[in-house]
């Protein structure tokens, strides 16, 4: 039998063994997940069926005489495919790293009288099956409400599961090159020159992502139509393999055998190319990658009291003991993490791109009823980068804890006040950049005081739902025996966390919208009503942001307690 | 003290420890023994609170570690075989953190970590990040951490993976000692006979998670009719065990 195979069984009976395993799970938590997971479903398949009927009244108003709704459907199709090859790469660049150099089974794998290239190609399957299967759930539901909507061939149904594979291949097998080519470079060189050029690359992107940025501003005079096609001409590129899938599956949607087959061909045929070039590489660029990784001057010595981390103990005095101490703990674990704070920069990209969109100088900006668009689109942003944050970096906390559990589980503490420390620690984090954000958006944006205080009062308090949602399922669904906080976020759990957190920052932004769109559109009777109104949505924020923070926080809880360590 | 009354864990059809009755006096150093798979880790966990018995209860210094587990746990210490630490913290933030966990004044917190990290010799390495650290310097630093809050019952389990022989003769005469003249209570879960021969004032045997016998090491011995070591008894009584179960 081959390596490959063995390496490959062995991965499918653990796979089995899991899948198994859910028998001895409590069934209201396979109810709740199996529930919350087809609700999801569903609800993103409602979602994009209305968006795509949205988009067809286009037809009805703007650019009827060129079919602009339906080129309009396809670039954001292609939209979609670029986005989610582009997230692919990125997520295979650090699910790679984890799985072919700082899993537990490298080492006893290496030592087994395996070539380089098969064990690659062994550890690549994993990498591909984790970094992917969120997008077979996540997009189905789009790719569905497309085909129904526009009345799809039955090929095209069967383009999705045909494609699916090679368009996944090939950016887990970029990811895995861009891995292999980092981690033979980087352990070689300075920290000095890595930050140098880390900020060399960050200020780069920044600088092109500004010109992008500027390049498609709308111009008020543009037509729309025409802002959109020229905007969305960007994901056509025929060099881009995304493009190549989405062009065969929407060529099969027209029962178009002969484009279909050959932007297949097209793409399985790179697909396979990319899989043996990863495969070739690694089998010269691995074994002195790993080496250099493992065979770096170990002694880093971090004298207490000094640099910012050293201080930490000072600044926190007004906490607790307990607290203060998993505080300081969680802070420095987190910092002394490349793969952690490596993400939070993306985070400030993400953050830097926004502000760098704000502007109050358009046209539209002079109505009323944009202005209460734009400050509940505001709200909407702000909360959902801070959904990021919290998915990311809070939901992992008590899965990092891992097999480290029994200090925690043998120190005189209650989970309890374990768990409510990692709430305060998300909640005191997090609200210092958003709530910064909210404030600075609103003062960018002018917004008027209602529109500015409603802003930053939801901020506040989604800050306290999404910690209590982030913690609280973070318990509820822990993997302990994971040590990367990536694989934990990709799991079921987190992406369990992720799909409630947008869906609890839709039910927040939709409760003050319809309130302030009723009262530009003159709805209300008198501004007495209005302001009843009004107060009943922030009551309805409140009562909803106190049950995202209990419910799952005793969820949570209640779990930790039963599990046994 | 150490006291377990009819203490039962059963994972489905499988009972992993059986009605254990157990009773530990202050200062006896009490070894554990049993073939793989016996109990003796389960026995441990649910004397640490890191498991929940089936029935039956586990009681330190009087206080039973499900009812009032903050307290007990206040009492107790714990080297674990395997130590997984922190990796990202040192040796010294490590000691700090346990400190904080345990609500040790700073006063006392300086006043024994920098002894304790020089008693178990990796305060050369305390300001090193742990994932340097060999798994001999973790296991020392789990010792370290283990008695920074004096507690009254150590409970350690299978403590030798790791450390070198002169360590090995360090952690058992300071384990003998402590237990001698400060009153400590040691349970220890061990596979290296020879050790336990040598130190234990008591002797448990469990065995497909029921206990063989107890006794002080003599009264083991005295089971045997031929003179032996510990070695020989052990391996005559779990073998006369499993004998009588297949018949």
């Amino acid at each position: 039998m081959s390596q490959f195979r063995s390496i490959l069984r062995a991965k499918l009976r653990i796979a089995r063994h899991q899948v198994a395993s859910v028998r001895h799970e409590s069934k209201l938590k396979i109810g709740v997940i199996t529930v919350s997971a087809l609700g999801l479903w569903v609800g993103a398949y409602v979602f994009f069926a209305e968006g795509f009927r949205w988009i067809s009244n286009f037809d009805r108003t703007l650019g009827a005489e060129y079919g602009f709704a339906d080129i309009l459907m396809v670039r954001l199709l292609g939209l979609f495919a670029l986005s989610v090859f582009l997230l692919l790469i990125f997520s295979n660049v650090l699910v790679s790293f984890s799985t072919l150099y700082r899993s537990h089974e490298v080492a006893y794998l290496l030592q087994a009288p395996i070539s380089f290239r098969q064990f690659f190609h062994a550890r690549y399957i994993e990498c591909l099956v984790f970094s992917s299967w969120a997008l077979a759930f996540l997009g189905s539901p789009l790719l569905l409400a497309y085909g129904l909507h526009t009345g799809a061939s039955p090929l095209f149904y069967v383009a999705l599961l045909v494609f699916y594979l090679p368009f996944i291949i090939v950016p887990a097998a970029l990811g895995s090159l861009i891995t292999l080519f980092l981690t033979r470079i980087f352990p070689r060189l300075k920290t000095r020159t890595m930050f140098l050029l880390g900020a060399v690359a960050v200020t780069l992107l920044f600088l092109y992502v500004r010109s992008v940025l500027a390049r498609t501003e709308i111009r008020d005079d543009a037509l729309l139509p025409a802002f959109f096609l020229d905007a969305t001409a960007r994901v056509q590129s025929p060099f881009l393999p995304s493009h190549w899938a989405a062009q065969g599956v929407l060529a099969l949607a027209k029962a178009n055998v002969a484009r279909g087959s050959y932007y297949f061909l097209l793409l399985l045929a790179n697909a396979m190319m990319l899989l043996w070039l990863a495969g070739e590489v690694a089998q010269r660029v691995f074994y002195p990658g790993w080496s250099a990784l493992h065979g770096q001057d170990r002694q880093r010595i971090k004298p207490e009291g000094r640099g910012v981390l050293g201080q930490l103990d000072t600044a926190l005095r007004f906490v607790c003991n307990p607290e203060r101490a998993l505080t300081i703990k969680d802070v420095k674990l987190f910092w002394r993490d490349p793969t952690q704070w490596s993400q939070f920069v993306i985070f400030f990209g993400i953050m830097a791109i926004y502000f760098a969109n704000l502007r109050n100088t358009s046209r539209y900006y002079e109505q009323e009823f944009w202005r209460s668009w734009i400050a509940c689109l505001n709200v909407g942003a702000v909360t959902l980068i801070l959904a990021t944050l919290t998915s990311r970096f809070v939901f992992p906390l008590i899965s990092l804890e891992g097999r480290r559990f029994w200090i925690l589980g043998l120190a005189p503490l209650s989970l309890r006040r374990l768990l409510w420390q990692k709430f305060w620690l998300s909640v005191a984090t997090t609200s210092s950049f958003t709530v910064l954000l909210a404030v600075l958006s609103g003062l960018m944006l002018k917004l008027e005081p209602i529109y500015f205080w409603l802003t930053v009062y939801s901020v506040v308090i989604t800050n306290f739902g999404l910690s209590g949602l982030a913690v609280g399922l973070g318990a509820l669904y822990p993997t302990f025996t994971e040590d990367n906080p990536a694989r934990i976020v990709s799991g079921l759990g987190g992406t369990l966390n992720l799909l409630l957190s947008v869906g609890y920052i839709a039910l927040v932004v939709a409760a003050q919208t319809v309130i302030l769109q009723w009262r530009v559109l003159e709805r209300f009777t008198s501004p007495g009503v209005f302001w009843v109104a009004l107060a009943v949505a922030v009551v309805f924020i409140t009562c909803l942001s106190a049950f995202c923070t209990f419910a799952p926080m005793r969820m949570g809880l209640r779990n930790l307690e039963r599990m046994e360590f | 003290m150490i006291v377990t009354e009819a203490l039962t864990k059963r994972f489905g059809e499988k009972t992993a420890v059986d009605a254990l009755d157990l009773r530990i006096e202050p200062g006896t150093f009490f070894c554990f023994l049993g073939p793989n798979g016996a109990g003796k880790t389960t026995t441990i966990k649910m004397l640490t609170g890191l498991l929940k018995p089936t029935a039956g209860r586990a009681v330190l210094g009087g206080i039973d570690i499900q009812r009032d587990p903050v307290a007990a746990k206040r009492l107790l210490g714990y080297v674990p075989d395997a130590p997984f630490l922190y990796d990202k913290l040192t040796g010294r933030e490590f000691m700090r953190f346990v400190a904080g966990l345990y609500q040790m004044p700073e006063g006392e917190y300086r006043a024994r970590c920098d002894s304790l990290l020089a008693l178990f010799e990796v305060d050369k390495v305390a300001d090193q990040l742990i994932e340097d650290y060999s798994h001999g310097m973790r296991q020392k630093l789990s010792f370290a951490a283990c008695f920074l809050h004096e507690p009254r019952i150590v409970i350690v389990d299978e403590p030798w993976v790791g450390l070198d022989p002169k360590n090995i003769r360090f952690v058992k005469n300071f384990l003998k000692e402590k237990t001698r003249n400060e009153g400590l209570t040691v349970f220890m879960s061990t596979h290296t006979l020879s050790i336990a021969e040598e130190i234990a004032d008591r002797i448990g045997i469990i065995h497909n998670g029921r206990l063989l016998h107890l006794g002080t090491i003599a009264e083991i011995k005295a089971l045997q009719d031929r003179p032996g070591t510990l070695e020989d008894v052990f391996l005559e009584l779990t073998q006369a065990t499993d004998e009588a179960a297949a018949v």
